[in-house]
């Protein structure tokens, strides 16, 4: 099943992507191909670049050296105007849910569905109370962010970058902070979506539990680069000793980590 | 804190005012880039209509009872400048003309453009601030919607649309408080002040201030978008933007003021 | 929420929030009064002030605002003796009254309103975002938990700076106000600058009145900005509210101050003012 995704070729290519940020190099020769309807996650201590990293897919970051390519386009040379057809088709979910404050729930995932999807606002509100059930949010439809949890904002979030179907989602932490059930929730929101959709997902985290059970394959990210690549099984196997004191959650190892 | 000469003290003081210079060209530079975004995103003119509703509704509710306050003060401050002169001289006719010239010219648009930058300019720049801050401006665009389209063409528009507005309403009701004071405070009649209000001035007095408060408007929109959306660093960041963005909206008005002046628009 | 009939419900409802907010309005402005109080109270209190932040805020709150109230009272001079001009020229032609008339104006008035009005802008700004920051990231109550009052430490040394600086504050707009509008008569109406510059008209009751005016803005604005720097709740919205909040308390309180005092002087001085 996995190999004839892969011959599909990729539909994500990052070839030695560097970026520094006031002189301070964070990535320094990143390479990643991820395949169509991969559940692709990125792993790696706090301030290593992994949300950076996928930043660059929406062109909110730009590339100071290398090359990234969408489904056989480059698009790290686009300017802010190119970059909206590429956004139209891969969605990204904030780590801080980054829903609208001064609309309800509803509104929210109504208004790409609007403006995206060319719907008139009474079709759009409709739309969106069916994504809002997707996700198990029907009776917080009309509710404003600021009145629920962290883990119904993060849900609902996922429902308005979904209601336009993307192909690729790029998912920035989104278990962090959240209760296991809330999590777990999610982790199968996540493989539901490259499942029955045959979406994309890049998923950022740091949490072990989603990793091990949802995630195809594996990137970790170290010092600037993809340090060790593959499935959650070929990394628990893994010989580099990096690999291991960062899956294993020990203080002590080989890793240098910055700040400490 | 190693003391230095008078000499290092001088080319201290050189530093940080160069420091200073470079940084209101770096705004001052972001608002006109900010501002040619707007235009070109007008030129179809199209705009999310339900944000310009919005937005007009919520400046227009949050500013109309303290700029009518405002010019209720401002045109009986403006009689009771002109009292003494009025009463030494007995000219009771001219009480009208002094005040009023004053309120329609310049002090209405002057402290209207002020309170309106205080109430909403500030408050845009604060929601802007804080949607920046927590990344909802990168989460439009990441749904390939255009932030300047959808949200600074709106507001740029509504504050355009409601200063003047209250400007209008605000002159109408800053003379109603010259006249106020008149009758309280010089035993002014009211059809007195109101034959000295019609005899000497004209539409264009009125009109000055309109033009004005139009230039005023775009002025604090600009200002207060632009220090909006580049906040950086939290909930301090949020009050130092809104106090940058009062700041510099008070210098582009008083600017503005001198060269529609003197070009005697 | 209410099972009454709809219009009855509904104006239940407004005459309620009306009271509420009325309830607010009177309670804000006793803890303003309060607050005013605890300050000029904490002026003999030396205890909870930290050494040399009187001087620091003199400098935040006076050096820092020279060039803006300079820039903004010089082109306001320009300004409005440009207009005053502009309508004698079409009157009489005869603008030997408009500097006499002008600086008395400047002096009573204009100097310390028109700074005051830029100082509640900046200075309001300022401190309510300053005090707004520490009161959300919970830095006040840490001030608390160490024994030392907030209104000492943070409101005493900014109330003091205020009052000394918007004073010279006042001079040096003045004075700028009034060169500039010299300036423009001379080189736009051919005003001749001797007959411009003529204090003749400024007696002590202008110079006491401005004075007045100055002393009082200088001590409203560092209240009224702490006051709504303290109330500040939540996170970056809260800071930005208060900030709000500080700019239009503010402007307005000076606003109604400049009122207040103009009344007075002219009930008691009549004519002669």
């Amino acid at each position: 099943m996995k190999d004839a995704k892969a011959s599909a070729g990729p539909v994500i290519e990052f070839r030695s992507v560097a970026k520094a940020f006031g002189g301070k190099p964070v990535l320094k020769d990143l390479s990643l191909a991820v395949g169509r309807g991969e559940v692709m996650f990125i792993i790696g201590t706090s301030g290593v670049g992994k949300s950076v990293t996928i930043k660059h897919l929406i062109g909110l970051l730009r590339v100071d050296a290398g090359e990234i390519w969408f489904d056989g386009q480059r698009i790290d040379q686009l300017d802010e105007r190119g970059f909206y057809p590429v956004r139209r088709r891969v969605g990204m979910v904030f780590q801080n849910a980054t829903l609208f404050d001064s609309m309800t729930l509803t509104e929210n995932v109504a208004l790409p569905l609007r403006k995206l999807g060319g719907l008139r606002m009474k079709a759009a509100l409709e739309q969106a109370r069916v994504r809002l059930g997707e996700v198990h949010l029907t009776e917080f439809a009309d509710r404003y962010p600021a009145e629920l949890s962290d883990g119904m904002r993060k849900r609902a979030a996922i429902a308005r970058t979904l209601a336009t179907d993307p192909e690729v989602v790029l998912f920035d932490e989104p278990t962090t902070g959240l209760d296991p059930v809330s999590a777990r929730r999610i982790d199968r929101l996540i493989r539901e979506l490259a499942d029955h959709r045959g979406a994309t997902a890049i998923v950022v985290s740091h949490d072990l539990t989603s990793i091990f059970t949802i995630a195809d394959r594996i990137a970790f990210v170290y010092q600037g680069g993809i340090r060790a690549l593959g499935t959650p099984a070929e990394l628990q196997a893994s010989p580099d000793e990096v690999v291991q004191q960062f899956i294993r959650g020990k203080s002590s190892g080989p890793m240098e980590t910055p700040g400490f | 804190m190693s003391r230095r000469g008078e000499g290092g003290r001088i080319a201290g003081l050189f530093e940080g005012a160069g420091a200073a210079a470079i940084n209101v060209a770096r705004e001052a530079g972001g608002m006109v880039m900010l501002l040619g975004s707007v235009l070109r995103a007008l030129v179809p003119p199209s705009m999310d209509g339900r944000e310009l509703v919005r937005n007009l509704h919520k400046m227009g509710n949050r500013s109309v009872p303290i700029v009518a306050l405002t010019a209720f003060f401002a045109g009986a401050l403006m009689t009771i400048q002109s009292a003494p002169f009025v009463q030494r001289l007995g000219a009771t006719s001219l009480a009208g003309w002094a005040a009023g010239y004053a309120v329609l010219r310049e002090i209405g648009p002057i402290l209207i453009a002020l309170m309106f930058s205080g109430r909403v300019g500030a408050n845009n720049t604060a929601e802007l601030g804080t949607m920046t801050v927590t990344e909802q401006l990168d989460g439009l665009r990441a749904l390939a919607i255009d932030p300047v389209r959808y949200l600074i063409v709106p507001r740029v528009v509504a504050m355009i649309v409601m200063l003047v507005a209250l400007t209008a309403i605000g002159d109408l009701v800053a003379l109603l408080g010259g006249a106020a004071l008149g009758k309280a405070a010089l035993g002014i009649e009211w059809t007195t002040m109101y034959h000295s209000f019609a005899d000497n001035l004209g539409p264009q007095d009125f009109l000055q201030g309109i033009w004005k408060s139009l230039a005023f408007g775009g002025a604090i929109a600009i200002t207060s978008c632009h220090f909006g959306t580049t906040v950086r660093g939290g909930a301090v960041g949020v009050g130092r933007a809104v106090n940058a963005q009062v700041v510099a909206s008070a210098v582009s008005i008083m600017l503005l003021d001198f060269f529609l002046t003197y070009m005697n628009i | 929420m209410s099972d009454r009939p709809g219009i009855l419900a509904s104006l239940t409802d407004r005459i309620t929030r009306v009271g509420e907010g009325a309830i607010g309005t009177v309670r804000a402005a006793f803890d303003l009064v309060v607050l005013f109080l605890g300050t000029l109270g904490g002026l003999f209190r030396r205890a909870g002030r930290p050494r040399g932040a009187v001087v620091e805020q003199m400098h935040i709150i006076g050096n820092r605002s020279v060039v803006f109230v300079a820039v903004t009272l010089g082109f306001l001079g320009m300004v409005m003796v440009y207009q005053t001009c502009l309508q004698f020229n079409k009157v009489t032609g005869d603008f030997s009254q408009v500097g006499v008339q002008f600086i008395r104006l400047i002096v009573s008035d204009f100097a310390p309103t028109l700074t005051g009005m830029m100082l509640a802008t900046r200075v309001g700004a300022g401190i309510a975002a300053e005090i707004g920051s520490m009161k959300v990231t919970e830095q006040i109550d840490a001030l608390r938990m160490s024994g030392v009052l907030p209104v000492d430490y943070l409101i005493v040394p900014r109330f003091m700076a205020s009052v000394v600086m918007t004073v010279a504050l006042t001079v040096l707009g003045g004075a700028i106000m009034w060169l500039a509008g010299g300036l423009t008569a001379q080189y736009s109406f051919g005003v001749n600058p001797n007959i411009f510059y003529d204090l003749s008209l400024v007696t002590g009751v202008h110079v006491g009145l401005g004075l007045v005016k100055s002393l009082s803005y200088g001590m409203a604005i560092p209240v009224v900005a702490g006051f709504c720097g303290l109330r500040a709740k939540g996170s970056s919205e809260g800071v930005g509210w208060a900030t709000t909040a500080a700019v239009i308390g503010a402007s307005f309180s000076v606003i109604v101050l400049d009122f207040i005092w103009s009344i007075l002087g002219f009930m008691i001085f009549g004519g002669s003012l």
